[in-house]
């Protein structure tokens, strides 16, 4: 098992490689002379000095390779450029939006998962009835509301209309209630049907049968038999999903007024702040290869058929 | 004579899918006495397997079953029991062994797990003591190394290994009866051999009385002590095993052991099958299921229903032709 | 011939709420624009954020457009916006894939290998990156989905394409003297773009739901061109006030996307096996009861 480890290890770093090249050559591939743009930015009416002044100083005029380990270089060290639009170091904004950004997908992927196993496990204990049609219908809306209508819903019901919660801002635990469930709720509808489908595709399989003739319940064999064998698919759906609540949060931080790495990165898509969004995208990609390579090993850990290759099986 | 450890009296079994309703067993007696072993032969689809495993609620999802008749285990009727009692005896007083050990042993589990979890439910043993007795179980069943196996999951061994696991899950609470599916039909044959005579200690050991369910001939005359043979849903031919292997009555049974390759056979001889195939499980018909394949056939074995008579001599046998003449007058009658 | 058989046999026997819901969203896709009581962007301030009235039947927003009109007329948006993506990506993905899938060899390992990288990021952060680089747009947000969904399509169709390239008869047709051009599109497309088609459908959804955020977002379609995204996003300001503008697009959006899931699970073959149906076990039981009488 540690060769696979090393071997999805080297993977992930690769991709990593790949994805700041992708970052690189999406700005470098960006229409528009960049050094025109901020010169404008900076001043109205840019003159042909101001704009070359603006080129030698990002160093436009170089080797494609040399700007890319310029470019690499800083990003190790933090340095993701300078915002366009501000003029800002992105570095550190993104330094102190990253924990809002956390604790948002975090909590909302605690919703997920508590919400996904409620929802499977009521339609698997009894299935075809009110409770199996409730989850069913539930699990559908959640997969189909969009996380705009399901948040603004939540906003007027919760916040505005029972003054439960408060609408936006970060005051403590409370104020994170609504956009947790905003952005658990789709992952939440995802992986309850994961947890079905994979719970009656393990209770229809002969090994469930066995089960019975232990003499164990339905109930017993659902939580012994079946959810063991359940747990390696899970773990992948939820680092799939866990990436996707990154796009969640576009919406949903905006919608709250979060101030995290989506909603900077929506900034910069809005206005063409391309080194935001090539700081912020560099970002997501690294965080979608970390939750991909702890989901592998997570696999891992759960696949007994994974867990014991190279090992001392016969 | 005690009573008889299980006793099937006219035992129905209605089966319900989404897709149809039928009845793979009509109208089905017969016994197993404590320490004995009955052999249920007959081809896929006669109904053998739903026989044994109907009636202990042991059906895949999607299939509902109705049970009519009777059949007493231990002085309990297991048609009607609620399903929290009939759990209590599964796997506690009835063991059950499946025909495919790979997919019949739970591939996220380790064995050692899966054995201790019977002797938890049934022996109420904590999990330390239910591990010990998992060892005790893997010595038992003659397993090599058993302290490694407890470990192992069931990819890791290999089919013969996996059936000896499957084993030590049914005798884990030491039950009175072992209902065994074509435990062999899915190992190689090498390994066939030594199963049957695990399956034959471990009865010596534990008195255990076996059902084997199974279509191998061979199999049959080296463990049973009674054979009952089923041909669409219905026991045909219900004797002792050497008065239906040596001299058998019904038709089918005579078909189905004349069909076996003997030694004397030359090579290239042809094979001895039956004519015709099987009916299509449905609606229970009122005469002889066998009559469209039968060589004896008589005019009204596709009316009436040939009992299970049983001779003076040999077995008992379902049919009207074999059976005496006054019987083929009372039915007439 | 090939394609449309193989597109109405996977269309069989769907649920009835998707087909219904799908059928009113593809008609007013159609004709809303032409059955709609109202223009959908004639502004009547005086008129702004009335309730239910029988002019209005479901009332106006804060710029006094009918909203039933705006409602109906965003049908169009989002079906031309949907199809629009779905044609573009299908073309790029069936091309890639069936080539890919006919190809074999290196040509394969290396389109494969892109399609991985384009499968392993999520698809609005795709669009978004694109939209953000290039700017915002009717054709870039088009593009930018079609660039995003592109590669669940070709790798679809490399399946497919394997699969029909192992069949025996491409063996006999080659042996016979076919072409690889007449392999390639008189076999090989045909069968490649319908079953494709049943994998459009299923995705539906999400390019629908994606255009709809990026419209909410303000990246997608511009006003004053109605969709439901926008619409909800322009109510918002006015929520405590007038919660239904808010809610109608909403619950409308809801309903298409449902119908498509709907279609999609469907389509998603489930063979698990469930319990007996009550009323399929007592129709069965009935059966039985006539045997017992028949046979005792």
């Amino acid at each position: 098992m540690g060769t696979l480890i090393a071997i999805r290890l080297r993977n992930a770093a690769a991709l990593l490689v790949l994805a700041t090249l992708l970052c690189f050559t999406l700005v470098v591939s960006a229409p528009g002379n960049v050094a025109v743009l901020i010169a404008e930015l900076r001043t109205p009416k840019a003159t042909f000095e101001q704009v070359r002044a603006v080129e030698t100083e990002l160093g436009l005029n170089d080797p494609l390779v040399v700007r890319y380990g310029n470019w690499l270089g800083g990003a190790l060290q933090g340095d993701l450029g300078v915002s366009y639009k501000t003029g800002d170091h992105i570095g550190p904004t993104l330094g102190s939006r990253l924990p809002v950004t956390f604790t948002l997908v975090a909590g909302g992927a605690c919703f997920a998962m508590l919400l996904s196993f409620a929802l499977g496990f009521v339609g698997a204990l009894w299935p075809g009835r009110f409770g199996d049609a409730f989850t069913r219908i539930t699990a559908l809306l959640g997969a189909s509301m969009p996380s705009f209508f399901v948040g603004a819903l939540l906003i007027y019901f919760f916040a505005v209309k029972l003054r439960l919660f408060p609408t936006f801002g970060s005051a403590g635990f409370s104020s994170w209630i609504l956009p947790w469930i905003t952005i658990g709720l789709l992952p939440a509808a995802v992986l309850s049907r994961v947890v079905r489908v994979g719970l009656e595709e393990a209770m229809a399989m002969p090994f469930a049968l066995t089960a019975a003739a232990k003499g164990l319940s339905r109930r017993a064999s659902l939580f012994r038999h079946a959810l063991p064998n359940i747990a390696p698919t899970y773990i992948n759906a939820l680092g799939a999903q866990s990436g996707l609540m990154v796009v969640g949060a576009v919406v949903v931080e905006p919608l709250f007024a979060l101030k995290g790495v989506s909603d900077f990165f929506l900034q910069g898509v809005l206005f063409r702040d391309f080194m935001v969004v090539q700081a912020c995208l560099l970002i997501f990609l690294t965080f979608f290869i970390i939750v991909n390579l702890i989901a592998d090993i997570g696999i891992m850990f759960t696949d007994p058929k994974l867990r014991r290759q190279g090992g001392a099986g016969t | 004579m005690t009573a008889p450890l299980l006793q099937a009296r006219n035992l129905s079994v209605d089966l319900f899918t989404v897709r149809s309703a039928l009845r793979p067993v009509d109208d089905v007696s017969y016994s197993v006495g404590q320490g004995e072993t009955l052999a249920i032969v007959g081809e896929s689809g006669s109904g053998k397997t739903v026989l044994n495993f109907a009636p202990i609620g042991l059906m895949p999802t999607g299939v509902v079953t109705d049970l009519h008749g009777s059949l007493r285990f231990e002085d309990i009727e297991l048609v009607g029991l609620p399903a929290a009692r009939m759990r209590r005896i599964r796997g506690g007083r009835i063991g059950t062994i499946f025909q495919d050990p790979m997919s019949a042993l739970n591939p996220a589990l380790r064995i050692g797990r899966q054995i201790a979890e019977v002797a938890e439910l049934h022996l109420g043993m904590t999990s330390v003591q239910a591990e010990a007795r998992a060892l005790d179980l893997l010595k038992l069943v003659r397993m090599s190394d058993p302290e490694s196996r407890l470990r192992q999951y069931p990819h890791e061994l290999s089919g013969g290994l996996r059936q000896r696991a499957m084993i030590a899950i049914a005798v884990a609470a030491e039950p009175k009866l072992l209902i065994a599916d074509e435990p062999t039909t899915a190992l190689d044959v090498t390994v066939q051999a030594q199963i049957i005579a695990l399956l034959k200690d471990l009865q010596k050991r534990l008195d255990t009385a076996i059902v084997l369910i199974t279509h191998d001939m061979g199999v049959v005359a080296s463990i049973a002590s009674k054979v009952a043979v089923m041909y669409a849903g219905r026991i045909v031919e219900y004797g002792s095993v050497d008065q239906v292997l040596l001299e058998p009555r019904h038709p089918y049974s005579t078909g189905l052991i004349a069909a076996l390759p003997r030694p004397e056979d030359k090579a290239g001889t042809l094979f001895r099958g039956l004519p015709g195939a099987p009916p299509i499980m449905g609606a229970p018909q009122p005469g002889c299921p066998f009559a469209p394949r039968c060589p004896l056939v008589v005019d009204y074995c596709t009316d009436v229903r040939p009992p299970l008579a049983p001779a003076p001599t040999g077995s008992a046998a379902a049919c009207h032709v074999v059976n005496d003449v006054p019987h083929r007058e009372m039915a007439h009658a | 011939m090939i394609m449309l058989r193989s597109f109405l046999n996977a269309l069989r026997g769907l649920p009835r709420p998707a087909v219904v819901t799908i059928g009113v969203f593809l008609a007013l896709g159609l004709f809303g624009p032409y059955v709609t009581p109202h223009d959908p962007n004639a502004q009547d301030l005086l008129m702004a954020h009335t309730g239910i009235s029988a002019e209005h039947w479901l009332g106006t927003d804060h710029l006094g457009r009918d909203t039933l009109s705006r409602l109906v007329a965003s049908a169009r948006t989002s079906l031309v916006g949907m199809s629009l993506v779905l044609v573009i990506a299908l073309s790029v993905g069936v091309t890639i894939g069936t080539i890919a899938g006919f190809k074999r060899g290196w040509v394969e390992e290396v389109l494969m290998r892109i399609v991985d990288v384009g499968l392993a990021m999520p698809s609005l952060i795709v669009a978004l990156a694109v939209i953000g680089i290039f700017g915002t747009g009717y054709w870039n947000m088009i593009l930018a989905l079609a660039l995003a969904w592109w590669p669940g399509s070709a790798r679809i169709s490399r399946a497919v394409a394997v699969g029909v390239m192992n069949r025996p008869y491409i063996e006999s047709l080659r042996v016979l003297g076919a072409s690889p051009a007449r392999i390639y599109f008189n076999h090989l497309l045909p069968t490649t773009i319908g079953a494709v088609l049943v994998y459009a459908t299923a995705e539906a959804a999400a390019v629908a739901l994606s255009i709809a955020t990026l419209s909410f977002l303000g990246l997608g379609i511009q006003p004053p061109t109605p969709e439901w995204g926008q619409m909800l996003v322009d109510a918002l300001p006015y929520l405590e006030e007038m919660p239904m503008q808010v809610v109608l697009p909403g619950l409308v959006l809801t309903a298409v996307v449902v119908g498509f899931n709907l279609l999609g699970e469907s389509i998603a073959l489930n063979r698990v096996p469930v319990p007996l149906p009550r009323r399929v076990l007592k129709q069965r039981r009935s059966i039985a009861t006539t045997w017992r009488k028949a046979t005792t």
